[in-house]
C-alpha cells in the first residue's frame, strides 16, 4: 500500500502532546485508586479518561510515524500497539498499588525492542521508529489497563480476576465473571485497537488538521468508554456504572459534536442535506 | 513515500546490522537465562515453545498474497487488505481451531490451529477469486513471475497495462494456505505452552482446583497468545514492506530478517507473559 500519506503542519508541538499523555492518563489511573482508599466504585470511569488521554497521545504518535511511510498501513501501527500493550498492562497489574508505573516501564521495554528489531535487523531505518514504538506501547498498556480499570473498578490483577455472583442471595466469589476470567480483556483490546487505529486513517491526506485528527481520537476514545460502561454493570455497584455511563456519553457527545463543527470548517463545501421525502399519495 | 525519508525501496535485501544481531543475540540468551531462573526447565521449554511460534507467525505471513490498497482497484494482486487484517483473521481462526482442540493433547490441538488457519485463508483466497473473476471481470495474474512456478501458466498475456498484475493465481493461493496454516500452528503453540504455565501456577498462587482457574488461564493464554501474534505479523508486514504477492515473490527472500526479529520479539514478550504469575501479592 504504497498510498502517499500527507501530514498538516502547525498545532501543538509532539512533545507537548507527548507530556500531556503520559502525565494525564498516569495522573487519571491513579484517580481510580481512589475506589480502594475511600472503600467505593464511583471513581472507576476515571481509568476510561485515562484511555482518552492516552489515545490522543497516541494518534499524534502514530501521525508522526506513518508520515514515514511504512507501507503496511496506519492498522498495524495500532496493533503493535495494542500487543505490546496488553502484555504490558496485564504483567504491570500484578504489582499492585505500583501498576501503572511499573506498566509503563514494561511497555518501554518490550516498545524498544520492537523498535530496535524493526530498525537494525527489518532494516526499516526510520529515525523515529524505535521511539514512536516505545510510544505507542505505553499508549496501548495504558489504554488496556485504563478500560480494564474502568471495567471492574481497580487496576490490581487480583480485582480483575476475581468477581462474585449471587445465587439465590447467597453471594460467592468466582473466577469466571471477572474482567479476565470473562475474556472481557479481549474485548478491550479490540476496543482500544480499533480506537487508536481508526482516527488518522479517516483524517490523513491533504489538509489534516491536528486538533481534527485529535478531537476525532478523544471521539473514539469515548465511544469506546460507551461499551466499557455498558460491560461494568456486570461488575462494579449499579449506581458507580451509572455515573461512567453518563460521563462516557456526555464526553462522547461533546467530542462528536466537536468534531462535526472541526470537519465543517475544514471542508471546501457543506451542505446540510434533507432526507428524501415521498410525495404524498405515492409517485 | 514522503520527503522525510522511509524505507528505502532498494532492489537487493538489506542485510541486519552488526548491532541489531548482538542486541538479537544477547536478548534471545537474557530471555531465556531469566524463564529459567524463575520457572526452571518448564520456562525454558515454554519460552522456545513461544519462540518457535513467533517464528512460524512470521514466516507464514510471508506466504500470504496481501495485496493491500491497489489490489482492491485491482491493480496489483493479492488479498485487498493489509498484514495486520490478514494475520489476525488466520491466526485467531487458528487460535480457536487449537484451544478447542487443546483437551486433545499436543499433536491434535497443533493440527486443529494449523487447519483452522489454512481453511480461513483457503476460503478467502476462494472468495477473493470469485469476486475478482465474477464480479470486477479480471483475469489472475501474477506480475513477478512470467510463469506459475506449479501449474505453468503464463501471465505476460493476461497482465493489464499499468498495472503489477491482479487476481489472486493458483501460486498465492496455495501461498495464503500455507500461510494460514504455519500461523495457525505458531499461535496455538504460543497459546498451549502459556496455558501449561498457567494451570500449573495458577491454582498454587489461588489456593483452588485448576477447574475453577481454567476460564482466567484459558483467557491469560489466549489474549497474551493474541497480542504476540499481532507483534510478529506486524513485524513481518514491515519487513515486506506491506504487500507481497506469495513465495513467488522477490521479497519472499527478506524472510531471515523477519525470523530473527520475530525470535526476539516473542522472547521478550514471552518472558513477561511466563513471568506474570511470579509478582502477585508481592507488593
Amino acid at each position: 500500500m504504497s498510498v502517499k500519506v500527507e501530514v498538516g503542519a502547525g498545532g501543538i508541538p509532539h512533545n507537548q502532546v507527548l507530556i500531556y499523555g503520559l502525565v494525564g492518563s498516569l495522573v487519571l489511573i491513579y484517580l481510580t485508586y481512589l475506589n480502594t482508599y475511600f472503600q467505593t466504585q464511583y471513581f472507576a470511569f476515571f481509568g476510561g479518561l485515562a484511555a482518552v488521554a492516552a489515545l490522543i497521545w497516541g494518534t499524534d504518535t502514530i501521525k508522526h510515524l506513518c508520515s514515514y511511510g511504512l507501507g503496511t498501513g496506519v492498522p498495524s501501527a495500532g496493533m503493535i500497539a495494542l500487543g505490546s500493550g496488553v502484555i504490558a498492562a496485564l504483567f504491570g497489574a500484578t504489582t499492585g498499588v505500583l501498576a501503572p508505573i511499573v506498566t509503563v516501564i514494561i511497555a518501554a521495554i518490550i516498545g524498544a525492542v520492537a523498535g530496535l528489531m524493526a530498525n537494525a535487523v527489518v532494516r526499516m531505518d526510520i529515525p523515529v521508529m524505535v521511539i514512536s514504538l516505545i510510544e505507542l506501547a505505553i499508549v496501548g498498556a495504558m489504554t488496556v489497563l485504563g478500560l480494564a480499570a474502568m471495567a471492574c473498578g481497580t487496576f490490581e490483577f487480583l480485582g480483575m480476576i476475581t468477581g462474585t455472583v449471587s445465587i439465590l442471595g447467597f453471594t460467592i466469589q468466582t473466577y469466571e465473571t471477572s474482567v479476565i476470567g470473562g475474556s472481557i480483556i479481549a474485548v478491550i483490546f479490540m476496543l482500544g485497537a480499533i480506537a487508536i487505529q481508526h482516527s488518522f486513517n479517516a483524517c490523513l491526506g491533504p489538509g489534516e488538521q491536528q486538533d481534527r485528527t485529535l478531537t476525532l481520537a478523544a471521539e473514539c476514545g469515548f465511544l469506546s468508554m460507551i461499551t466499557v460502561a455498558i460491560i461494568s454493570f456486570a461488575f462494579i455497584g449499579m449506581y458507580a456504572a451509572l455515573v461512567a455511563l453518563v460521563v462516557s456519553i456526555i464526553g462522547w457527545f461533546y467530542t462528536y459534536r466537536k468534531y462535526i463543527a472541526l470537519s465543517k470548517r475544514d471542508a471546501y463545501a457543506w451542505l446540510d442535506a434533507q432526507p428524501i421525502m415521498e410525495p404524498k399519495g405515492g409517485a | 513515500m514522503s520527503a522525510l525519508g522511509g524505507p528505502k525501496q532498494t532492489g537487493g535485501v538489506q542485510s541486519p546490522t552488526a548491532i541489531g544481531i548482538v542486541i538479537s543475540i544477547v536478548l534471545i540468551i537474557v530471555a531465556l537465562g531469566l524463564a529459567y531462573y524463575l520457572v526452571q526447565m518448564a520456562g525454558v521449554i515454554a519460552l522456545v515453545g513461544i519462540i518457535i511460534g513467533g517464528v512460524l507467525v512470521a514466516f507464514g505471513v510471508h506466504f500470504v498474497p496481501v495485496g493491500g490498497a491497489p489490489a482492491a482497484m485491482g491493480q496489483s494482486p493479492g488479498i485487498a487488505t493489509g498484514v495486520a487484517m490478514l494475520a489476525a483473521g488466520a491466526g485467531l481462526a487458528g487460535l480457536f481451531g487449537g484451544a478447542w482442540a487443546a483437551p486433545f493433547g499436543l499433536a491434535v490441538a497443533l493440527a486443529g490451529g494449523a487447519v483452522g488457519g489454512g481453511l480461513l485463508m483457503a476460503i478467502t483466497c476462494t472468495m477473493v477469486n470469485v469476486i475478482y473473476i465474477f464480479g470486477m471481470g479480471i483475469p489472475a495474474a501474477s506480475g513477478k513471475v512470467d510463469k506459475d512456478p506449479i501449474t505453468g501458466d503464463t501471465f505476460p498475456e493476461y497482465k493489464s497495462q499499468g498495472t503489477e498484475g491482479h487476481g489472486l493465481p493458483f501460486i498465492s493461493w496455495i501461498g495464503g494456505v500455507v500461510g494460514g496454516a504455519l500461523g495457525g500452528l505458531g499461535g496455538t503453540l504460543i497459546y498451549l505452552e502459556l496455558l501449561d504455565i498457567y494451570q500449573a501456577q495458577l491454582p498454587v498462587l489461588l489456593n483452588a482446583t485448576v477447574e475453577q482457574i481454567a476460564p482466567v488461564a484459558i483467557s491469560l493464554a489466549g489474549i497474551f497468545a493474541v497480542a504476540m501474534f499481532l507483534i510478529n505479523a506486524v513485524l513481518a508486514a514491515y519487513n515486506i514492506t506491506g504487500t507481497i504477492e506469495g513465495p513467488h515473490d522477490p521479497k519472499f527472500k527478506r524472510f531471515p530478517r523477519a525470523i530473527i526479529a520475530a525470535a526476539v520479539a516473542s522472547a521478550v514478550a514471552g518472558i513477561f507473559a511466563i513471568a506474570l504469575l511470579e509478582l502477585v501479592g508481592v507488593f
